[in-house]
């Protein structure tokens, strides 16, 4: 692969196949939302049956705790096999995964230091919070359904503060649903499609 | 042949290499190589030639016990891929 006498249009040819399949590589396929979108639904719900069995005071605490803890150790090896797959630096590869490790620990930091200041507000904060998210991911990554999903957990994390805080389980599993899985999944569905 | 065309990035190896990195910030030698599928004893040549131009920027280094060698565009790269894209257009569409 080293000819020299080739014409100007093969070099373009080349030059935009070259560039659209570096492209193609590190795609985002939206795992991770979904990832986190069945986390999230998964606490909540689960909550949700322990208070129903009596449960709820005793175990909510420690049954959250392992649940997002096994989330951050997956999305870390996650991120780490990506790595290793020889994955490029990209402005925009930076970019959101930053966002959504400083968005997650600045979570974890309001949740675990402030959650009793917050009160029940945790939930809607949490949901802005991510809201905000996944409207930049959508907006950066040029993916319609992560832009409107994040907009629609913004409006739900409002509205869950104009509801009872027996409600907000509600708006988080709504949340996670709208937010996180179904443009993870459509992102998903988009990819399997390019790479056909 | 095409006298306009800067030797340097008119040949398939080197162009290809040149376009992954205008499309990325860093690359590794093993993107590269998984990418143009070309032998690593021609794309070594081909990036040694690249880097005396000036194009590139090789950086070697270490990565979990690995060598790692990194690999990005230079400021002086881009305007010759921008110049030498310019000029096929010139031939693709003659006034």
């Amino acid at each position: 692969m080293d000819k020299t006498s080739f014409t100007p249009e093969e070099s373009l040819l080349l030059i935009s196949k070259t560039i659209e399949e570096t492209k193609e590589r590190f795609k985002e396929n939206g795992h991770i939302l979904i990832v986190w979108g069945c986390l999230i639904f998964i606490v909540v719900s689960s909550q949700y049956v322990l208070s129903l069995v009596g449960l709820y005071k005793k175990f909510d605490i420690a049954w959250t705790n392992i649940l997002y803890s096994i989330g951050v150790i997956y999305t870390l090896i996650y991120t780490r096999r990506e790595v290793k797959k020889n994955m490029p630096l990209t402005v925009l590869g930076i970019t959101v995964g930053t966002m959504g490790w400083v968005v997650g620990l600045n979570f974890f930091i309001l949740a675990v230091f402030f959650g009793n200041q917050l009160g029940n507000a945790l939930a809607p904060i949490f949901l802005i919070l991510f809201a905000f998210f996944l409207i930049m991911i959508g907006v950066l990554i040029k993916f319609k359904p992560i832009a409107i999903g994040g907009f629609i957990l913004n409006l739900i994390g409002f509205a869950t503060f104009l509801v009872h805080p027996n409600y907000y389980g509600l708006s988080l599993m709504l949340g996670a649903v709208v937010g996180f899985i179904i443009p993870g999944i459509l992102l998903n569905i988009t990819r399997r499609k390019d790479n056909v | 042949m095409f006298k306009d065309l800067d030797p340097i990035l008119h040949s398939q190896l080197r162009l290809s290499i040149v376009s992954i990195l205008m499309t990325v910030d860093e690359a590794n030698f093993s993107f590269i190589k998984e990418s143009t599928n070309a032998a690593a004893g021609n794309i070594s040549i081909q990036i040694k030639k690249l880097q005396k131009a000036g194009y590139i920027k090789v950086e070697k280094s270490f990565k979990n016990n690995y060598p790692n060698t990194s690999i990005s565009i230079t400021r002086k790269g881009i305007k010759a891929f921008e110049d030498y894209v310019n000029n096929l257009k010139k031939y693709i569409e003659p006034k």
